[in-house]
C-alpha cells in the first residue's frame, strides 16, 4: 500500500513470534477511551482507520518490542476501516487478543474486515433506530409543550451515556476474552481461519456494495410524449444496484492501475458535482 | 434582542466542542435538545431554548448518519436555530426554516473536510514505517480541532453579521453544488470498498462478493443475515476440507463423512 523506502510491507508474518501476556486490564480500559476519538481523522480513502490505531496503538506498542513488527502492525491498521462507533470495541478486544498471540496480518486483517459489517449493521439498529430515538423522544417531551422542564436533556444524556458506556466497556472486555478463549483452541489451524474469514469479509462486502453506495441516475429522456426515466426503465430493470457495483469496479481498476485513491476522490467529487449541474444525478 | 459579545463567543466555543462531539466522544451533548438547553442559557431565555431545541430534535431524530449517507447537519442546524429562535423571537418552526440551509451547506462543507484528510493518510504511512507513533496522535487531534475550528467559524459568522445576510451567502451557492458535493458523498464508500478487494480479492472469493451483492439487491437481506449465511459456507469449507492443512484443493473429506 505504501511505497516504501525501508522494507517493510504489512501482511507478513511477525519476526519475533514469542508470546507473552502484556495486556492488563488496565490497557483495555485505556483503550476505550481513545476509541472515543475513532472517527477524528475520518476521511473519504480510509474511513476510520487512524483514529482506529490510534486507539489500539498503546497495545500495539505493548505487544511488539520488535521496531520492524511494530512499524508492519501500524502498516495494516492503517488499511481501510470502518464500522460503528460504539460496538467497534468488540472488534478491538478481539484484534488486540490476536496481536497478543502474533497471529499472521492477514488472518487479522480477515477478521477485522469479516466483523466490521455486521457490526455496523447491528450498532445502525441498536444504536441510532432504538437507543436515540427513545432517549432522545423521552428527552425532548419533557422539554416540550407549556412548561418545558430543564431535565429533559439531562434525562436524555443520562439515560444515553449509561447504555453508550456499558456497550463499550462491556464489548471491549468480551471481545478480549473472546478472543484469547479462540484463539488457544484455533492454534494450528490460522490459514483455515484466514481463508474462511475472507468467505465472510468479501460476502458482507459484496453486501456492502449494494446497501452503502448510494448512486441513482436523475436523467429523464423526452422522446415526444414518451419519456423515459433512465433509473427505474433501465438500468433497473437490468439489474438494481447495478450502478453501484460498476463504479466500485471502476475504482477498482483503476487502483489496479495504480492510480492514487486521493485521485480517484477527487475524480468522484467532479463526477458528483458535475454530473448534478447538468442534471444527470 | 441584543447579543453581548460575550454571548457570541460562549455560542461559538460551544459550537466548537458540539464540532468534536458529533464525530468523536459521542457523548451526544451534540443534539439540538441539549444545545437547546445550553444556548438558551448562555442568551438568558432557557424557556425558549428548550422549545426549539425539542423541535429541531424531531426534525433530526430522522437524519442520522446510516450507510455513509449523509443528511443535513443538524449539529449546526441547532446551533444556528435555537440562537435565532431567541435573538429574533421567531417561533420553533421558523427556527427550523432558517435552520434548514446552514444545515444542508455545513454537510456539504464537511464532505470537503473528509476529502482533505485523505492525503494525509499517505503522510500517516510513512509515520508507520518510522514508527512514529506520536504523529499518528498528533494527527487525530488536528483532525478533532479541524472539526471543532469549522462548526465554531460556521456558528460565529451568522450570529455575528447576523441571519438574513448570512442566509443571503448561503443561498447564493448554486444548489447544484451542494447536492453535487452530496451525491459525491454517496459515491465514496466506493473507493473504500475497492481498495479492501485490492487487497483481499483473489479468484477463488469472487463469487462470494457477488452472492453477497445479489442477495442485498434482490432479496433485500441484512448485512448481518448476510454476515452469518457467509459464515455457514466458511465453516462448512472449514469441516469439509480438511482440517489438519491449509489447501482447499485436498480431496480427503470422503472417509471423514459420516462420522455420526
Amino acid at each position: 500500500m505504501v511505497e516504501s523506502d525501508v522494507n517493510v510491507a504489512a501482511g507478513a508474518e511477525y519476526e519475533d513470534r514469542s508470546v507473552r501476556a502484556v495486556i492488563a486490564p488496565g490497557d483495555l480500559v485505556t483503550m476505550v477511551w481513545r476509541s472515543l476519538f475513532l472517527q477524528a481523522s475520518f476521511n473519504y480513502e480510509r474511513m476510520q482507520a487512524c483514529g482506529w490505531l490510534y486507539g489500539i496503538l498503546p497495545a500495539l506498542k505493548k505487544i511488539h518490542v520488535n521496531k520492524r513488527d511494530l512499524s508492519s502492525s501500524m502498516l495494516m491498521h492503517m488499511e481501510f476501516f470502518n464500522t460503528h462507533p460504539f460496538l467497534v470495541n468488540f472488534i478491538m478486544g478481539l484484534v488486540v487478543a490476536m496481536e497478543e498471540s502474533k497471529k499472521d496480518q492477514s488472518t487479522i486483517r480477515a477478521i477485522k474486515v469479516a466483523t466490521m459489517g455486521p457490526l455496523g449493521g447491528i450498532g445502525d439498529a441498536l444504536c441510532w433506530l432504538t437507543l436515540l430515538p427513545i432517549t432522545a423522544g423521552l428527552g425532548a417531551s419533557m422539554a416540550m409543550g407549556a412548561d418545558p422542564n430543564p431535565a429533559g436533556p439531562i434525562v436524555f444524556l443520562v439515560l444515553f451515556n449509561a447504555v453508550h458506556f456499558s456497550l463499550r466497556f462491556g464489548l471491549m472486555r468480551y471481545g478480549y476474552h473472546t478472543g484469547v478463549r479462540a484463539i488457544a483452541t484455533m492454534k494450528e489451524k490460522t490459514k483455515q481461519i484466514s481463508h474462511g474469514a475472507s468467505i465472510i469479509g468479501l460476502t458482507v462486502v459484496g453486501g456492502l456494495i449494494a446497501s452503502m453506495i448510494k448512486l441513482k441516475i436523475a436523467w429523464v429522456i423526452v422522446v415526444g410524449q414518451a419519456s423515459i426515466a433512465l433509473q427505474e426503465k433501465v438500468f433497473d430493470a437490468i439489474m438494481p444496484n447495478m450502478l453501484p457495483l460498476a463504479y466500485t469496479m471502476f475504482m477498482y481498476y483503476l487502483l489496479k492501475k495504480n492510480y492514487s485513491p486521493v485521485k480517484l476522490i477527487l475524480l468522484t467529487i467532479v463526477i458528483g458535482v458535475a454530473g448534478k449541474g447538468i442534471g444527470i444525478f | 434582542m441584543e447579543v453581548t459579545l460575550t454571548q457570541t463567543l460562549l455560542v461559538t466555543l460551544w459550537a466548537f466542542i458540539i464540532g468534536i462531539d458529533q464525530f468523536n466522544g459521542l457523548l451526544h451533548i451534540h443534539r439540538p435538545l441539549v444545545t437547546g438547553l445550553v444556548v438558551g442559557w448562555i442568551l438568558g431565555d432557557i424557556q425558549t431554548g428548550l422549545i426549539t431545541g425539542a423541535t429541531l430534535e424531531l426534525v433530526a431524530m430522522g437524519m442520522v448518519p446510516l450507510a455513509g449517507a449523509q443528511p443535513p447537519n443538524m449539529v449546526i442546524g441547532g446551533v444556528i436555530g435555537v440562537s435565532f429562535a431567541i435573538i429574533s423571537h421567531l417561533p420553533p418552526e421558523a427556527a427550523v426554516a432558517i435552520a434548514i440551509p446552514f444545515a444542508i451547506a455545513a454537510q456539504g462543507c464537511v464532505t470537503l473536510i473528509f476529502t482533505a484528510f485523505s492525503p494525509l493518510m499517505h503522510k500517516a504511512d510513512r509515520w508507520c514505517v518510522q514508527c512514529n507513533t506520536g504523529a499518528i496522535a498528533m494527527l487525530n487531534y488536528a483532525g478533532m480541532a479541524t472539526h471543532g475550528a469549522f462548526f465554531a467559524l460556521v456558528t460565529f459568522l451568522p450570529i455575528y453579521f447576523g441571519a438574513s445576510s448570512a442566509q443571503a451567502i448561503v443561498e447564493s451557492v448554486p444548489a447544484w453544488i451542494l447536492g453535487g458535493l452530496g451525491t459525491a458523498g454517496g459515491m465514496m464508500p466506493a473507493i473504500g470498498f475497492a481498495m479492501l478487494l485490492k487487497i483481499m480479492l483473489k479468484k477463488e472469493y469472487i463469487a462470494f462478493m457477488l452472492a453477497g451483492f445479489i442477495l442485498v439487491t434482490y432479496f433485500g437481506i441484512s448485512i448481518l443475515g448476510l454476515a452469518v449465511l457467509g459464515a455457514c459456507v466458511a465453516m462448512y469449507d472449514f469441516y469439509a476440507n480438511g482440517s489438519d492443512r491449509g489447501g482447499r484443493n485436498i480431496k480427503q473429506g470422503v472417509q471423514q463423512n459420516g462420522g455420526i
